[in-house]
Parts: C-alpha cells; structure tokens; sequence
C-alpha cells in the first residue's frame, strides 16, 4: 500500500510539469510582456569611477560606440535595455528571454535552470555576459558575468564601461499592479568603480494588442549612412 | 483694363486658395501620390540607434558645470511633473513622428509629452516678441530653397520643458534655431541638421544631424504612456537614488 | 491513548481486553493512513488527469496538450554531410508559370564579389573571398524562417511562442487567437505576422506577410503566400521535426512540402552569441572544409 502510493505521487507530480505553461501559470510572478523605457523611466545618478580610468579611456570606449554604430555591430549590454522601441520579455520554466526590437541588439537569456555561470574556461564572451536568474520573493534576480570588452556599446549609463571583470546584478519587480517594471541594475567592477554603480529603470507595460513594427535593417556598407556616422561638423 | 483683370486673377486664386485647404492638400497629396516628391516630407518617421550624430557643444566659458546643473535640476522638474517638454526632446524621442504637410503649413505631431509644432508657411516673419508669448516649440516659420525646407524659430522658453539640447547647452529665451529638412534616398530617409545660436550658451553655432527612416503609410500611431505627476510612488523614484539590497 | 470519543468511536463495537484492543488501534490507524496516502494520491492523479482534459468518454473535447517545445533545438544533417546535400533531399517545388518568372530581387547585400568561385580549386584549409561580409540574418545566424547550423531556442508563454536565434531580433507566434492583419496594411518583412495554435500534440503556426525571396528547393514566396509549420516532438521529445508547407495557388502547382528535423539541446547549454562584424574582413572569407570521414 505504502509502496503504492509513494509511486502515485510523483507520477501526479511529472503529469502536472509535463507542461510547459503550467510552471508559468503557476508563478507567482510573470514579467512577461511588451515594456517601454518612458522619459520619465530612468534615474541614474553619476557613476564613482576608479582615479586609474583617464579621460583618453573614456574616450577610447566612445570610439568603440561610434564604430559600433557605424558597422552595425551587436550593441549588448546595457545598451540593450534601452534601444528606443519596447523590450518584449517572455518567461519560460528553464529561461527569460529579453528581445529589443532592434536589428542590432541581441536577445538576452536570463537562465532559471542554472545556479551557476558556465566556467570561465568554457565560456566565449559575448556583449551580453551570461545571465542566471532565481527568484527572491516577489523579486527577480539576475546575476551577469562573461561580458566582452572590445564588442558593441560598451558604455553603462552614469558613466564607466563594461569590462571582462565587470559583474552586474539586476533586480526586477512589477509594480503598480503589474503596469510597471522596475530594474534596478548594479555594476561591480573594481577596474571601472570606486563603489557599486546603480540606477534604475522603471519600464510601463505597453497598451494591450500592441505588435511591434518591422524595424529598419541595418546595412554597414551603405555609403550615405557610412558617411553621414563619419562626418565630422 | 489688363491692371484690373490680374488682379481681380490674383483676388480669386487668394479666396480659392484660402477656402480651400483640402484642393491646396490634396496639391500636396498628389505630389506625394506620384513618387515621393522631393518637397513633400509628410510621413511617419522614425529615429533609430544610428540615425544622429551629434558632436559636443562648444560652450561659452559662462556656462559653468553649477549652470549645467542648475538647467539640469529644471529639466528634471519639467519631467517630475510631466510638463509639455518642447524642443529638443520632441524632435529625438524614440517614437516616430509625425510630419503632415499643407498649404499653410506643417504640423510636426508627436507620440511623446511635447506640444505639436507648426511651421508656418505662410509668414516670412516672426510674430512680434511683445506679443508672442514664449513657448517649449517657439515660433516656426519655414520656406523651400530648392529642395531643403529651411525652418527658422524664435520665441522659446528657456524655463520651461526640457530644455537640454543634444551636444551640451540649452535653449534659452535668446535662442535661434534654424533647421534644413530634406529628402534622402528616394525618399525613404529625412536628413534633418539642427542649428543653434545662442551667444551666452554657445561659443560658436552648434549643429547636429538626425536621419529618420520613413514608416509604411499604413503604421498608426499609439497612445502616449502615461504620467502622473501626483504618483507618489514615481516621485519617490524620480527624486530618490535606488534603494539596493547588499 | 488518550481516552474520549475518538477512542470510543473505534471501539465502540469491539469486545476485546484492553490490551489487545490498543494493538488493534494501533492496527487500524496503519491502515487509516496508508488508505488515505492512496486515496490522496488518487485523488491527485485524478485531478491532473481532469485538469489536462481527460474525462468521462464523450462529456468534453480533450483540449490540445502542450507539448514542451521550450529550449534550444539544433538543426540535424539528415545524412547528405552538407546543407545543399539536404536540400537536395527535398521534393522540389513545383511552380506555376507565374511562380518560374517570378524574379526575386536580391537586397544587394550579399553578392559574391566579382571573379568569385572562379579560377582554380581551392585546397582544405584555403580560405577565399566568398560574399560583401554583411551582417544579414542569412549571412549570419541564420534566418528564423530557414534555421542554419546556428542553435534555434523556443520559449513558450501564455500569449506568445518566441523563436529566437544567437543574434538579434527572432519571430513572435502570437496565440491569443487573433487574425492576420490585412495584408495591404501589413508592411512585408522579414519574418512576417505569425499566429499559433496547438493542435493534438503539436505546435501549428501560420504565417504570412513575408517579402519576396525564395524557398529551399527551388520555391518562391512573396506577402500573400501563407507558410504553415508544424511542430512536433519525437524520441521522447529529443527530436523536433518542423514541417514547412508553402501555400500559393498563384505561384505553386501545389503545397511545397519538406521538413526539418533538430535534436534537443541539453539542459544546461545557453545560447551562444554569433558576432559578426562587417569591417573585419575575415568576415568575407570562407574556408575549404576538410575531407569528411
């Protein structure tokens, strides 16, 4: 009898996650949705760089903005949170995936399976790290590392940039009955930050029906463009 | 009798001009119907990640980084309280604009909390600065050199709205900006440069260029997002740094 | 045990010496509770067993399960040792007349540079000059419409299935049941509008309002030709099968049929990120593969 129904209860269990939207169902929170970045979305106070980050750094890190632009390259983070149009956020049992309507920022994937990043050995770097997530309450938690320093927009907001050692945390909380996404990010990087750099973004949920637009390809060998980015006044 | 008769001509194409706005769009329109017409910038556009470029200002030495924050503190104001936010926010916000343009004149409607822009062109001069009252947009009035649409505007408000301007600097009541739109690439882009002059801002004219891509005819405009200058809630977040767990 | 009504219940119609009768309690209370385990169980069973649709034959339609296509899927060989060698598998597309002078514009982007593939045969391990470089979705990771050998990751919501590759942007099968938008409204693009439904068990999306281009095996498409996938699971759900119908009575004799088979990625994997920078020149070259074994 006994043996019995221990074998009934995880069968129960398996039936009820053979599906996949029941874990989402059953979430208690669900960030899913289309999001824009409103005027009024951001606060971000000055970053405290490191007295080792020189102006012709700085400089040399806008120069990696500019040729980014110009050849279309993938901008990562954090520039893909704040591309202009919404982000389209969908929340799955194993991944969040963060895609921004934009030609040049690549999708995000914010996993829920793992508990730690892949080895440093293992891992290429990309403009996006690698994200592992986990839920803390009602706040979800993400926790960023593999960043690649020579790729894309590398500027953070607030000042600074991001680097290989750089370390980001973002928390993600629906507010205002579930209208609004608040991301707290956090960037760790004794190379850029005398202390833990932070701002936030508060995102409004996008009105219901909402379809994104096709955007606008991005083509790098378009000589009025490559000369339009070149041009200096 | 010739003297009479050009001009009883010109009475009546003044009086069917003038009561006729649709006839004089629908001139427009079938300019914009047969290819698009080099001097017809009517349309959706929209400015993308690479669609500006901007170089820095270079400020005069009276602009010190206290007056920069002190223009800052105001901006912030104007947002806190979702003040109309005027140029230049409404010319580089990240929803598309929209440009429709008539006979008299051409009306730069946004998706954004700023006010919509008319740039007359009907009018060679500036409303009187006794009478005009000073606003986020200013005044506009526009004409064709060939090509180009050259808008010139005056009358700005250098207390309201968000007055920061890309670069560095600021608009201010003394400012002058003079834009030049035209046409690229078929008609599938608009080049706008902005030029502003301003001599306690700015050490030497600041110029800037923004590319918008065209939108199809079909795209509609959406609703703006809200803003609630009495949510406590985003007061505390527009005036508070982020609170973050260690 | 404590004395009282409860104790008084079980053995109201027992007779016994006391002694025995707290070993019979004891007995029973066993039995009590590896029955209410069971019945427990049952009942959960039970309820899963409603909840995902089965019931009393004939009382209500059973609902389409969901089947667990979230993760990343990679595109198998389907044993030819090259793509074109799977596409050759396919059955090739038969074309109206309208279908066969239908000319697809190119975007320009990726042309083969003048002189290439010509002069003499490269050797394994040569690398060569091959197209302009640009960072095209074809060019790179691969088109979510016609998926390469870079990794596909689906994510299943409520309103949407996502389907994303290792770069930008990726495709939106919205499942709240709406329609199409009217096509002469719907600017064509890359990968048009989809909607989704689930059907038995598998994933059926439909898609229109693609821009002009061609189709694996010698098809073509433009915005009114509607491509209809299935997705379904095999092995145990280790395999997804994909199979592509395009329909246009106007450019094909009949439905272009063919499909394509991935293998799960495992659990842990993540996406990699296909960077590609079109002012390196080394993003123009292609190399002579190795023999193959």
């Amino acid at each position: 009898m006994r043996k019995l129904a221990a074998a009934l209860l995880p069968v129960a269990a398996i039936l009820a996650g053979a599906d996949p939207l029941a874990a989402q169902t059953a979430a208690p929170h669900d960030i899913s949705g289309y999001w824009e970045l409103p005027v009024d979305g951001r606060f971000v106070p000055r970053a405290r760089l490191s007295p080792r980050i020189t102006p012709a750094m700085i400089e040399a890190e806008a120069r990696k903005t500019t040729k980014a632009i110009r050849w279309c390259n993938w901008v990562g983070m954090p520039t893909t949170m704040d591309v202009g149009r919404p982000l389209n956020i969908r929340q799955g049992a194993r991944e969040i995936v963060i895609m921004a309507e934009s030609p040049v920022a690549p999708v995000r994937h914010l996993y829920l399976n793992r508990k730690t990043h892949i080895d440093k050995d293992t891992f290429d770097p990309t403009t996006s790290g690698d994200s592992i997530a986990h839920w803390e309450g009602d706040t979800l938690v993400v926790d960023t590392t593999g960043f690649e320093p020579t790729k894309g927009i590398t500027e953070i907001p607030g000042g600074g940039f991001r680097t290989a050692s750089a370390h980001l945390v973002e928390r993600y909380r629906l507010l205002r009955n579930g209208t609004v996404l608040s991301v707290k990010f956090t960037w760790t990087d004794p190379s850029v930050f005398q202390t833990p750099h932070s701002y936030e973004f508060r995102y409004q949920r996008v009105e219901k029906g909402y379809e994104p637009w096709p955007y606008q390809l991005c083509d790098p060998f378009d000589q009025e463009r490559a000369a339009f980015l070149e041009q200096r006044q | 009798m010739k003297s009479i008769v050009t001009a009883l001509a010109a009475v009546l194409t003044l009086t069917v001009t003038a009561t006729d706005p649709v006839g004089a769009q629908e001139g427009a329109d079938r300019n914009r119907s047969a290819a698009p017409s080099a001097r017809d910038i009517s349309g959706f556009w929209e400015l993308s990640i690479d669609g500006s470029n901007v170089p820095a200002a270079v400020l005069t030495p009276g602009i010190t980084k206290a007056v920069l924050d002190e223009q800052a503190k105001k901006d912030a104001h104007a947002i806190r309280w979702c003040n109309i936010l005027g140029l230049q926010h409404a010319m580089g916000s990240p929803r598309p604009i929209d440009i429709r343009q008539g006979a008299r004149m051409i009306v730069i409607a946004t998706e954004v909390n700023a006010a919509t822009r008319y740039l007359y062109l009907d009018r060679r001069t500036h409303i009187n600065r006794e009478e005009f009252d000073p606003t986020t947009n200013g005044d506009s009035i526009a004409r064709w050199e060939g090509n180009v649409l050259v808008v010139d505007t005056v009358g700005f408000d250098g207390n309201k709205g968000m007055t920061a301007i890309p670069g560095g600097g600021f608009r201010t009541a003394d400012s002058h900006l003079v834009e030049r739109y035209r046409l690229l690439n078929n008609g599938s882009i608009l080049a706008v440069t902005f030029t502003w002059e301003d001599p306690k801002v700015f050490r030497t004219p600041h110029t800037y260029e923004f590319r918008y891509h065209r939108l199809p005819q079909s795209y509609e405009p959406r609703p703006p997002l809200a803003c609630d200058p009495f949510d406590q809630e985003r007061t505390r977040f527009l005036t508070t740094p982020p609170q973050i767990p260690r | 045990m404590p004395a009282g009504k409860k104790y008084d219940r079980y053995n109201s119609m027992l007779v016994v010496p006391v002694r025995m009768h707290h070993r019979f309690r004891a007995l029973m209370w066993r039995h009590v509770m590896n029955a209410r385990r069971v019945v427990v169980a049952a009942a959960l069973l039970l309820a899963t067993f409603i909840g995902s649709g089965g019931t009393a034959a004939g009382q209500q339609p059973e609902p389409p399960r969901v089947p667990d296509l979230s993760g990343g899927w990679l595109r198998l060989d389907s044993g030819s040792g090259s793509f074109d060698g799977t596409v050759a598998k396919h059955p090739p597309a038969e074309l109206t007349a309208a279908g066969r002078s239908m000319v697809v514009p190119g975007d320009g982007r990726n042309l083969i540079p003048q002189g290439g593939f010509t002069g003499p045969a490269k050797q394994a391990g040569e690398a060569y000059i091959v197209n302009s470089g640009a960072c095209t979705p074809e060019g790179t990771g691969g088109s979510a419409i016609n998926p390469n050998s870079t990794a596909i990751f689906l994510l299943q919501s409520k309103d949407e299935v996502l389907m994303v590759r290792e770069g930008p942007g990726g495709r939106r099968f919205y499942m709240d049941g709406r329609a199409h938008p009217d096509l002469a409204k719907l600017p064509p693009s890359m990968y048009g509008h989809s909607t989704g439904r689930y059907e038995g068990n598998a994933l059926i999306v439909e898609t229109v309002g693609l821009t002009e281009g061609n189709v694996q095996g010698g098809g073509k498409r433009r915005p009114e030709t509607r491509l209809t996938e299935r997705f379904e699971l095999g092995s145990g759900g280790k395999r997804l099968t994909i199979t592509y119908t395009w329909d246009d009575p106007v450019l094909y004799v009949r439905p272009h049929i063919y499909e394509y088979v991935f293998e799960r990625l495992p659990e842990d994997s993540y996406a990699f990120e296909t960077w590609c920078d079109a002012s390196d020149p080394l993003q123009r070259q292609s190399i002579v593969p190795p023999k193959q074994q």
